[in-house]
């Protein structure tokens, strides 16, 4: 059975391993492993810290190096002018197994930490260096702003002290207008001036207005270009201020606040002209210093374009590294025999690949210690795992969201390849929007390669993985759309219509010939046309319906078979068959044969078959001649409804007593129910027994975390059953009734896509002026968009939410076990998409 | 029911957000795993299983005790600063209140330290960041009291505590510590009419809790007192005026002389009989070194009332629809910092025998 061509129809068989790793080895074989991304390790010291486990110096080590490269990382980003970043697939790989392996890391290492101490270097004197200008750009900003306050004051022979009394005003402005007897030059004021960021200015100056008992003299602009702090690349705006005081302790004061408010102080000169030679030679400083600054940056740059050729590479090593010490630290390190024991799943199938991939490990790693790997019998529960490909991925992912299947188990994803396009084609069938999703499907599958490399964001990402399912619903919908014959509402004249329409009269005459597929459409635009529509489309609804939970109870079958529940098939699946077939399955056979019925040449009105169906439980056996759909009818009911009425009791009784009968035969042949758990306990001893003999009491190696063993409790089986029962029986009425939904989608669907058409382009399509045009253009427009958004996105979505529905409650209800836990085998490839 | 919907409306989202944030905080397990730890970076990775995660990831070795408390405070104040971007009245008054006690213990801590002359920008880093305010730094300036007030906190939040210490005019030591238990006396005695304007659960959890925290100044003030230049009366008027012990409890502790008249104080509440069990019988049984003594009794003293805090604010998430648990989610935060620190502190001094004598929260 290992052998069988891998399907989708069951999970994979997986085998527990044990594996006997080398120590010289376990790296490159836990490399090899991850390469290949088929084996999921156990953790065999589950109660062990993880700073106690074997490898965490390991561990710790890469922690640093992957630091190192967050490090460079965000440096890089922090570039203003952007660093090439060589993508890891054009670079050239770093070897980090066979027997170099631990010098390659070590070299990276070293690499990295030479790398970051240079960075460093370089960081710090950048930032030094642009400290340094930060202050001589402030202490120009500071001479300049200063020398216009004073060539003002000196040109306007302000007053300043007049001001002292109404200090809260801007005096800035108030000053202009002021003329005083002071004259210029007669500045024996003293005064402080400097920088401060400008957020605290108000506080600023309301400190030392209160600091100051309101004697505040204070001027201060704004310095137009922002600070930047080359560390974190923070923009801070300053202004500069000037505030004249009179006498030392109140401008010590001054000086204090200031500088406890984080404000630069400089010294500036009275005189005018030493504020000159100041200004020069701050300019001239400043001139060196960004020549020495510029220098410095150019030198950090190649610094990073220098690391940015190769960071994709460290990163990626760092990130395999990390994860295969992680998977190490799971293993069970014998220190005495220096081998490493793992226990790990692995699909059955593959047992052969990764024996090989084990020996081209160790012919790598050039030793001659191949690690030995051998199957364990075990009584736990294996994961589930299914194989996809790139088609199936999607739907597989359908059904795993609502529940991962239990191991082995019939896998519903399978089926939802077809049934879930269908199931939505139906309520979207529509030829035009069909072929829109379809174009966007193909689109996305053509680019597929291109689109995967690049960052889809969220929504976009969304719509490309699920892209082979676009490209089936949009095949089915354009299938669906042709039974419908509806094209954007409008209809299409394949074929020749069934009916004419003699002499303009408003009743069509039937001229014997069937329309050939879908649709006839002469009912397109008929006053009966949605009267039509409905009763087909909520007829259809039913018989899709019944079908598919029909085919859904029946995937029970092999359920049963294999987990070898043989009695269920008489207690479950065949009760619950008779129950759906005898009520609803008729209900599909009478809505076939009245179809087939041409009930105008009938000597009878066709009967409505939703009044048969409840008179068929309110008044059992009998049926009003006048809506009689068949001869017997009667009787038919009556047998049908005796049929599911025995069912009832039938699945609620026969599995307890089984149970019970079961349990009886075992009490009474002297067992207690400890039994089985007994016996695989002793299996389990047995095993370690024969492991002790190789390894010397590492038996505890595979003797960890009892599964623990369901009781069969005689109660338990009984309220399942009752629950079961229940829920069956309801839910065969409420399921049926639930896949009217595909009628009312595809109403809705229908009638919004007409109001679309005859809201915008109807009685436009035959523009005769200008402004006909125009308005076609315009209306054109409109029309594309609304289609493509609400039709095609919103409706879509809607369908695909209600297709969704019927698998997960409708489909998945009548067998689907779940349970089961998703196979995450040790994979690089994973690791290196969620980054 | 009406006021309880109501809250749900403005409150109901943070009250989510700070219960998740509640069962973050280090359980007795993972203490257990912190201590067995060798190095600091044992303690790093240790610590990124639990909800801090990578948050030491950027650092670079070697690691030291206070980054570790600064990071993990940090963490703090950024969800303490979330949660105060979201919250609406009343509750945005409430946080702002919660942040007082730290604007008071930064504004002594500033003004310790400009007394004794320390570098600003050192003072500054030290402060709580809770309790930044904008005009803090100016603080440095100010020689009196009289000053302080005037110049810089008549604009913050803190002026109307302030006002009742004025009187002091020297800045020293004593009379710091006075301005301290003053404006704290204040602070509490607002906070506690304040919570009583919030209605019903919040109103009974937080006035509990200060209750209780009142309580510890007025033991703590009384037991620091004694054999000092601070005189009973003074010292009468630094107690809160709410409190369990008050009032009669609050007169005697005003009379106390030494450790056994603070017991017989505290001997009318139940809780805090233990307290003082073998505070007591060390005292008595070494009368003769009583100064050192009493300051074993008062560590031990601050111990257990760091436990008792720790079980109030616990008991303050075993009611719904209540501010009291903000206020004590940032309470047993903060006990957790000081846990963290403390282990970190006894792994880096190679002080095994004394890693266990942090107060474990859950």
């Amino acid at each position: 059975m290992s052998d069988e061509y891998p399907s989708l129809l069951r999970s994979e068989r997986m085998s527990l391993v044990q594996l006997f790793v080398p120590t010289e080895v376990a790296h490159d074989t836990v490399h090899e492993l991850g390469e290949l991304g088929d084996v999921q390790f156990k953790d065999l010291n589950p109660s062990v810290n993880p700073f106690q486990r074997s490898f965490v110096g390991e561990i710790r080590r890469i922690d640093d190096m992957a630091r190192r490269t967050r490090f460079f990382d965000a440096q890089i980003e922090k570039e203003k002018d952007v660093v090439p970043v060589r993508p890891l697939y054009e670079c050239a790989p770093l070897l980090t197994v066979g027997p170099r392996s631990a010098q390659t890391v070590d070299e990276l290492d070293t690499t990295l930490s030479q790398y970051e101490s240079k960075l460093t270097t370089l960081n710090e004197s950048y930032q030094t260096l642009s400290e340094r200008t930060r202050e001589l750009t402030e202490a120009r900003h500071v001479l300049r702003e200063t020398a216009v306050f004073f060539d003002k004051a000196h040109t306007q022979t302000s007053n300043i002290r007049s001001s002292f009394d109404d200090s809260a005003t801007p005096l800035l402005t108030s000053h202009d207008d002021r003329e005083g007897g002071y004259s210029a030059g007669s500045f024996d004021l003293e005064f402080v001036a400097g920088t401060i960021e400008r957020s605290r200015v108000p506080t600023f100056e309301r400190v030392l207005w209160r600091v100051l008992r309101g004697n505040l003299y204070m001027n201060h602009t704004d310095i137009a270009e922002p600070f930047i702090d080359p560390s974190t690349n923070a923009e801070t705006r300053k202004n500069v201020f000037i505030i004249f005081a009179h006498g030392d302790v109140v401008l010590a004061k001054i000086r204090k606040v200031a500088e406890s408010m984080g404000a630069t102080i400089f010294p500036i000169d009275a005189n005018a002209d030493k504020r000159a030679d100041a200004l020069r030679e701050v300019e001239n400083r400043l001139e060196d210093l960004q020549t020495v600054l510029y220098n410095t940056g150019i030198g950090r740059r190649s610094e990073l374009v220098k690391i940015g050729e190769s960071l994709r590479v460290w990163q990626d090593v760092v990130k395999k590294e990390k994860l295969i010490y992680e998977t190490l630290n799971l293993f069970n390190y014998d220190v005495r025999r220096k081998t490493l024991i793992a226990e790990a799943w692995v699909p059955t199938r593959d047992l052969t690949k990764i024996q090989l991939a084990l020996r081209h490990a160790t012919e790598e790693s050039g030793t001659s210690v191949p690690p030995i790997l051998h199957e364990l019998q075990t009584s736990k529960t294996p994961p589930t795992f299914h194989r996809t490909n790139k088609f199936t991925e999607g739907f597989q992912a359908i059904m795993d969201s609502y529940g991962i299947s239990a191991y082995q188990e019939i896998n519903p994803g399978l089926f939802a390849i077809t049934t879930f396009p269908f199931l939505f084609a139906v309520m979207f069938g529509d030829i035009g929007h069909g072929f829109i999703i379809l174009i966007a499907a193909v689109y996305m599958i053509l680019r597929e390669k291109a689109m995967a490399k690049q960052d889809n964001g969220e929504i976009i990402g969304q719509f490309f993985y699920g892209r082979y399912i676009i490209l089936m619903m949009g095949l089915f919908s354009i299938y669906t759309g042709f039974l419908y014959n509806d094209l954007f509402s409008k209809t299409l004249h394949l074929f020749h219509s069934g009916w004419t329409f003699p002499d303009n009269s408003t009743r069509g005459v039937y001229t014997g010939h069937t329309y050939p597929f879908g649709l006839d459409p002469a009912w397109h635009g008929a006053t009966n046309a949605l009267v039509f529509t409905n009763s087909y489309k909520m007829k259809m609804s039913i018989v899709l319906g019944v079908i598919h939970m029909t085919f859904a109870l029946c995937l029970q079958v092999p359920n049963h078979f294999r987990f070898k529940r043989k009695s269920d098939i008489y207690t479950n699946f065949i009760p619950q068959m008779l129950f759906l077939q005898s009520i609803f399955g008729y209900l599909v056979l009478c809505i076939l044969y009245k179809w087939s019925v041409d009930w105008t040449k009938s000597p009878v009105s066709p009967p409505s078959l939703l009044n048969m169906l409840i008179t068929m439980f309110l008044e059992p056996g009998k049926v009003d001649p006048e809506k009689q759909l068949y001869p017997g009818q009667g009787f038919v009911q009556m047998v049908l409804l005796g049929i599911a009425g025995v069912c009832v009791p039938w699945l609620l009784i026969s599995k307890p007593y089984l149970a019970w009968r079961e349990m009886h035969k075992t009490t009474g042949a002297g067992y207690v129910t400890l039994g089985n758990g007994e016996e695989t306990a002793i299996a389990r001893h047995s095993t370690d027994e024969t492991l002790e003999g190789e390894e010397e009491g590492n038996g505890r190696a595979i003797a960890e975390g009892d599964e623990e063993h369901e009781g069969h409790d005689f109660g338990d089986v009984v309220i399942h059953q009752i629950i079961h029962t229940i829920e069956f029986c309801l839910g065969c009425i409420s399921h049926t009734a639930s896949y009217l939904r595909l009628w009312a989608l595809s109403l809705a669907h229908a009638q919004l896509s007409e109001v679309l058409w005859s809201m915008t382009l109807d009685g436009r399509t035959d523009p005769k002026s200008i402004g006909g045009w125009i308005g076609l253009g315009i209306m054109g427009f409109m029309w594309l968009n609304l289609t493509i958004g609400i039709l095609c996105l919103m409706e879509g979505l809607s369908a695909f939410l209600h297709a969704l529905r019927l698998h997960w409650v409708e489909g998945n209800s009548k067998h689907f076990e779940g349970g089961g836990y998703p196979f995450a085998p040790l994979s690089f490839a994973g690791e290196g998409k969620e980054a | 029911m009406e006021a309880l919907f109501l809250t749900c409306i403005d409150n109901g989202f943070l009250e989510g957000i700070v219960r998740g944030y509640k069962s973050g905080i280090l359980t007795q397990s993972q203490y257990a795993n912190l201590t067995q730890c060798e190095t600091l970076e044992d303690f790093r990775t240790q610590l990124s299983a639990t909800d801090y995660g990578g948050f030491l990831a950027n650092e670079s070795l070697p690691l030291s005790t206070s980054t570790i408390q600064e990071k993990a405070t940090q963490i703090l104040v950024d969800q303490f600063n979330y949660l105060r971007g979201n919250a609406v009245e009343p509750l945005n008054k409430f946080l702002e209140y919660i942040t007082y006690s730290y604007m008071i213990d930064n504004i002594i801590l500033l003004i310790t330290g400009t007394l004794h002359e320390r570098d600003t920008h050192e003072l500054l880093e030290r402060c709580h960041p809770l309790g930044v305010f904008e005009s803090m730094p100016a603080l440095c300036v100010a020689t009196t009291v009289e000053e302080l007030y005037q110049s810089v906190l008549v604009e913050t939040p803190l002026a109307p505590y302030f006002r009742d210490c004025l009187s002091a005019n020297d800045l020293d030591d004593l009379n710091i510590e006075i301005i301290r238990s003053t404006v704290y006396k204040a602070y509490l005695e607002d906070f506690h009419s304040f919570c009583g304007t919030l209605g019903q659960p919040t109103q009974d959890v937080m006035q509990r809790t200060l209750a209780f925290e009142a309580d510890r100044r007025t033991i703590n003030i009384t037991v620091n007192s004694f054999n000092t230049e601070l005189s009973k009366e003074q010292r009468a008027k630094l107690f809160p005026t709410i409190g369990r012990l008050w009032p009669e409890g609050n007169n005697q502790l005003a009379k106390a002389d030494d450790i056994d008249q603070v017991r017989a104080a505290c001997e009318t509440v139940s809780e805090y009989r233990t307290f003082f069990n073998d505070a007591g019988v060390s005292s008595s049984s070494a009368h003769g070194n009583g100064g050192i003594d009493d300051l074993a009794a008062a560590s031990m003293l601050e111990d257990r009332f760091f436990r008792m805090e720790v079980f109030l604010n616990k008991q303050a998430f075993l009611q719904q629809f209540q501010y009291g648990v903000f206020f004590s989610y940032v309470k047993l935060k903060e006990q957790e910092i000081r846990n963290l620190t403390w282990i970190a502190e006894c792994i880096a001094q190679d002080a095994k025998d004394r890693i266990q004598d942090f107060i474990p929260i859950f």
